[in-house]
């Protein structure tokens, strides 16, 4: 079982929901997390798919072919917006 | 290395590389922060900044207020990364990266960043680099309260 980190846009498209667990076979990647969600929630499945939407494991942005493990930190990253906007 | 000299190096700076670094949801005062890293060095001749406020206007709207999520922990790694980087590819002396998050009423202190140098080139190109660095690597999102309804705000200025 993995809990994966919802923020923004993400959060909001999972029905305001801060977190998903979801259940995934060891040998997994990345890839195969993207379709899990897509299949559960294909708003932001398609952001995924666009790479508008970014996925970090262990805090750090993660490629499609990294493998996932039990217990890993990952989050749906929707685009930052830090700073003041046009500053 | 005698008992004293190692009490000496061993002291802790002033202010700890925690504090240079931060994301919180309370405003700060620039006078403060730039003493923070005033007391850094002797050394620095040259102290660029950069204060990101909260707008009344975004993209022709009205905007009533902001308010700022973070990824706890990843948003600190990666200021801590700008930090670093922004040290050591640019000479400067100290660098100090604050963000705010949660409710920002219009006009107030959202981001600071403080670059200090020997002299002022190498400051004003650290402390543009942050900023611009910030805004693309920092996992922070901004949710603008407009007459219309709340929207996240997605793309890049």
């Amino acid at each position: 079982m993995v809990t994966i980190h919802l923020f923004g846009m993400t959060k909001m498209l999972a029905g305001n929901q801060g977190t998903l667990s979801l259940s995934l076979h060891d040998g997994k990647r990345v890839k195969d997390l993207v379709s899990v969600i897509d299949a559960a929630y294909p708003k932001i499945g398609e952001l995924l798919q666009k790479k508008k939407v970014l996925v970090s494991v262990n805090q750090e942005i993660a490629h499609e072919d990294l493998e996932v493990k039990d217990g890993d930190e990952i989050a749906l990253l929707p685009p930052f917006a830090g700073g003041s906007e046009g500053c | 290395m005698s008992l004293e000299q190692a009490t000496k190096a061993d002291q802790p700076a002033t202010d700890d590389d925690a504090m240079l670094v931060r994301v919180q949801r309370e405003d700060f005062s620039i006078d403060e922060e730039l003493k923070r890293v005033r007391r850094r060095s002797k050394r620095i001749g040259g102290i660029a900044m950069f204060l990101g406020t909260a707008r009344d206007r975004s993209k022709g709207k009205d905007v009533d207020g902001i308010t700022f999520e973070h990824y706890e922990g990843m948003a600190q790694k990666k200021l801590r990364e700008i930090r670093e980087r922004a040290i050591r590819e640019f000479g400067v002396i100290e660098v100090l990266v604050l963000h705010r998050y949660g409710e920002i009423a219009i006009g107030d202190n959202i981001v600071l960043i403080i670059a200090a140098a020997e002299h002022r080139a190498e400051a004003f190109r650290a402390c543009q680099w942050a900023i611009d660095e910030l805004k693309q690597i920092t996992p922070i999102w901004k949710l603008e309260h407009t007459p219309e309804g709340e929207v996240w705000v997605e793309e890049h200025p």
